[in-house]
C-alpha cells in the first residue's frame, strides 16, 4: 500500500498564534485601555467600585454576546434584541405588577416569550426567505412599537427581590449576582458551541452552506435555533436590566443591538461566517464596558459612546479581513491600493466631493448674518 | 475478470427535450478503477450521478452484485454502498478534518444524561482511516480544514465516504481537476490504495495522462453514447483521443 506521509515543517508565527488571535485582539485594546486610564484616570478608574460598575455592565451584555456569536456564525444577524428585551421586560413587568404573577413565574415566561420573538424572526427568515438583516430590522419595529403601545409612556418600577437580585444583587465577599448570570450564560455557550450538534453545524452552516445542505444537515432548523437562542438571551437581558435599574419603559435598551454586534466582532467571530470565537466574545464585551466606563470616567459626553462602537465595528472588521488576506496572498500594506489608477480616480472623487463641501461651507459664512434664535 | 459489480444497460435521459444520454451500458468491477472519459456534454456527468441516486434514468436498468439496483435517491445509493466525491468537495472549512469526515454523521457519547459530541473519538477514527485506509498523516488534525493542500482535503472527503463500512463503490469526478501534479500523483496513489481495498473505483477525467497511469479500462463517452470500451494496458491515448472526438467513426 502507498503512503503518503506529510513532511512535518515547523508551524509559522501566524500558524501558532492563529487559535489565540480573537483573544489577542480585544486584549491587547483592553491593556491599551488600562495604560491610558493608569496615566489618565488611575485614582477613580482603578476603584474598586468602578471595577463593579465595569463588571455590572459586562454582565448584563454577556447572555446576547453568548447567542450573537451563534447567529453571527452562520452568517447571520440579529438587530432586533433591544426590543425584544424591552418587550420582555414590559411584558413581565406587566405580569407582576398589573396580574400580580409571582416573580419566579413571571421571569422564566418573560424568557420563553423573548424564546418567542426569536422563533418568528427565524420563521420570518427562513420560511418568508427574507434575508436576516432586513428581516430582524422590521421585526426590530414590530416589537419596538408594541412595547409602546403595551407600555405607552409609562415607566414600571418597583419589583420583587427576585427580579432586583438577578439584575444587581450581591453574594456577599463575591461578584454580583448578574456576573455569574452572565459568565455562566457564556460557560454555557463555550459547552454548547464545542460540545453539541447545534455548536458543530453552526459553524457548518457558516462556513459552507452548501457542504451543510450536502450533508444532509437541517439548515433552516439550526438557523431558527440560534434566533431562538438570541431571543432567550434578549429576555434575559431584558430581565437583568430591568433588575438593575428597578424599572423599565418601552424605550429602554436602545443601544443593545451595535453593541452586541460590536463585542463579538471584536472578539474575532467573523462577519462572513464559519469563525466563532466564545472567548472572544466574552473579551469583546469587557473590553466595550471598560470602554465606554472609560468614557464615562474622562467625563465624556455620553453620546460618544455610540460613535465609540461604531468605530469599534468597522475597524475591527476592516482588520480582521486584512490579516485574513494578508495569510492568504501576501498583499501589501493597506495604502498600496492608493496607486493603482483605479484608486487615482477615487482620491480624485473623494476630494471633489470635499472641496464642493469646504466651497458651501465657505459661501454660508461669507453670507451668515447674525444668529437668530430658533424658539 | 469475473462478473461485474456494477451493470446499467441500455441507460437513455432525457431533460426535457435535450437527450443528455441515449442507451449507454457501463461495467463497472470490484478491485478495478474504470476511467469516464469524454468531451464537455458527452453525458459523463449524468451517467454518474444516475449510479449515485442523484438522478432517476429515463430508460434502461441497473444491477449491483447480481441484485437489480433501483435508486430513488442519493441516500438509496449510499446505503447500497455507492458513494461519490465530488469536484466541489463538500467540506466546511472553517473545521477541522474530523469534524468534516463525520459532519452530518456525529459520533456522541452521553455526559451526564446529555448526548454530546465525542470529538476524541471522531479524531482517533478520522486519524485510523486516514493512516489505515489512505496511507495519509495530517501533521496536525487540530488545524481547520482550509489550512490543508488541495490534496490533503482530497483526502478528507475521500476517508468520509470509505469510513462507511459498507462501501462498494466510489464515484470520483474529476478529483484532480484543481491539483498541482505533486497533489494529482498523491490523489492517484489514493485512487490505487482504494482499488487495492476492492473497492470498483470510477474516474471521471479530462486528462489522459491520468487516466492512463491509474485506470484499468476506459470508457469512452460521445455525445450521449458510449463511443468505446478498451482495456488500458492494451490501448494508447492515441486511441482514445480518437474515440472522444470521432475520428475512428469518420476513418
Ligand atoms: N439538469 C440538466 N438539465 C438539462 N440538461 C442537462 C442537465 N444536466 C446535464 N444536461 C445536459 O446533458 C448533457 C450532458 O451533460 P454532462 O454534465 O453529463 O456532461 P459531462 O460529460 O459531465 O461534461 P463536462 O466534461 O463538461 O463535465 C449536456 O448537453 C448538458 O447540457
Ligand atoms: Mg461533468
Amino acid at each position: 500500500m502507498t503512503t503518503m506521509a506529510t513532511n512535518i515543517e515547523p508551524k509559522s508565527l501566524q500558524e501558532r498564534l492563529e487559535p489565540y488571535l480573537a483573544i489577542i485582539g480585544p486584549m491587547v485594546m483592553i491593556l491599551a485601555i488600562l495604560l491610558f486610564m493608569g496615566v489618565a484616570e488611575p485614582t477613580r478608574y482603578f476603584r474598586l467600585s468602578n471595577l463593579n460598575l465595569i463588571l455590572l455592565d459586562a454582565a448584563l451584555y454577556m447572555p446576547m454576546a453568548m447567542a450573537m456569536t451563534f447567529v453571527i456564525t452562520q452568517r447571520g444577524i440579529d438587530l432586533s434584541i433591544g426590543s425584544i428585551a424591552a418587550l420582555s421586560g414590559i411584558l413581565m413587568a406587566f405580569l407582576i405588577k398589573q396580574y400580580a404573577f409571582p416573580a419566579w413565574v413571571a421571569l422564566p415566561i418573560a424568557i420563553m416569550l423573548g424564546a418567542t420573538m426569536g422563533l418568528i424572526n427565524g420563521l420570518v427568515i427562513t420560511r418568508f426567505k427574507v434575508p436576516d438583516l432586513i428581516g430582524t430590522l422590521a421585526m426590530d419595529l414590530v416589537y419596538r412599537g408594541l412595547a409602546l403601545v403595551i407600555a405607552k409612556g409609562l415607566v414600571l418600577a418597583r419589583f420583587p427581590d427576585l427580579i432586583t437580585d438577578v439584575g444587581r444583587g450581591k453574594i456577599p465577599g463575591f461578584v454580583p449576582v448578574p456576573v455569574v448570570i452572565g459568565i455562566a450564560t457564556m460557560i454555557g455557550g463555550y459547552w454548547l458551541l464545542k460540545k453539541t450538534y447545534f455548536g458543530r453545524y453552526t459553524v457548518a452552516i457558516g462556513s459552507s452552506p452548501e457542504a451543510a445542505e450536502m450533508t444532509g444537515i437541517a439548515v433552516d432548523r439550526h438557523k431558527i435555533y440560534a434566533y431562538v437562542l438570541m431571543g432567550a438571551a434578549a429576555a434575559l437581558a431584558g430581565v437583568m436590566l430591568t433588575g438593575k435599574l428597578n424599572a423599565i419603559q418601552a424605550t429602554s435598551a436602545p443601544y443593545f443591538n451595535l453593541h452586541v454586534i460590536a463585542a463579538v466582532v471584536v472578539g474575532g467571530t467573523s462577519l462572513f461566517g464559519g469563525r466563532a470565537s466564545m472567548l472572544g466574545s466574552f473579551a469583546g464585551v469587557l473590553l466595550l464596558s471598560m470602554m465606554i466606563n472609560a468614557l464615562v470616567t474622562l467625563r465624556i459626553e455620553f453620546f460618544w459612546q455610540s460613535v465609540a462602537s461604531g468605530v469599534v465595528i468597522v475597524s475591527s472588521v476592516a482588520l480582521y479581513t486584512w490579516m485574513q488576506k494578508k495569510d492568504r496572498d501576501g498583499s501589501r500594506g493597506l495604502l498600496a491600493g492608493l496607486m493603482t489608477p483605479e484608486g487615482q480616480k477615487l482620491m480624485r472623487f473623494s476630494a471633489a466631493l470635499i472641496g464642493v463641501l469646504i466651497a458651501l461651507l465657505a459661501i454660508g459664512a461669507l453670507l451668515a448674518g447674525n444668529p437668530v434664535p430658533s424658539g | 475478470m469475473t462478473e461485474p459489480l456494477v451493470q446499467m444497460r441500455g441507460i437513455t435521459k432525457r431533460f426535457g427535450g435535450v437527450t443528455a444520454l441515449s442507451n449507454v451500458d457501463l461495467d463497472a468491477y470490484a478491485g478495478e478503477v474504470l476511467a469516464i472519459v469524454g468531451d464537455n456534454g458527452a453525458g459523463k456527468s449524468t451517467l454518474i450521478k444516475i449510479l449515485t441516486g442523484v438522478y432517476q434514468p429515463t430508460e434502461g436498468s441497473m444491477s449491483i452484485a447480481g441484485q437489480p439496483l433501483v435508486l430513488n435517491s442519493h441516500s438509496d445509493a449510499i446505503a447500497e454502498g455507492i458513494d461519490a466525491v465530488y469536484q466541489t468537495l463538500a467540506l466546511a472549512d472553517h473545521l477541522d478534518p474530523a469534524a468534516n469526515m463525520f459532519l452530518g454523521n456525529e459520533l456522541t457519547t452521553r455526559f451526564a444524561g446529555i448526548t454530546v459530541l465525542d470529538n476524541k473519538r471522531m479524531r482517533a477514527e478520522t486519524e485510523r482511516v486516514l493512516m489505515e485506509r489512505l496511507g495519509v498523516r495530517l501533521k496536525s488534525l487540530d488545524a481547520p480544514t482550509e489550512s490543508l493542500s488541495g490534496g490533503q482535503r482530497q483526502a478528507v472527503a475521500i476517508a468520509r465516504a470509505v469510513y462507511h463500512e459498507g462501501l462498494r463503490v466510489l464515484v470520483m469526478d474529476e478529483p484532480t481537476a484543481a491539483l498541482g501534479p505533486q497533489e494529482t500523483a498523491r490523489t492517484l496513489n489514493l485512487i490505487e490504495a482504494l482499488k487495492d481495498q476492492g473497492l470498483a473505483v470510477i474516474l471521471i477525467s479530462h486528462s489522459l495522462d491520468d487516466v492512463f497511469q491509474v485506470s484499468d479500462r476506459v470508457h469512452v463517452q460521445r455525445r450521449g453514447r458510449r463511443a468505446g470500451v478498451v482495456k488500458t494496458a492494451e490501448s494508447t491515448q492515441r486511441e482514445v483521443l480518437g474515440l472522444i472526438v470521432g475520428a475512428e467513426e469518420a476513418a
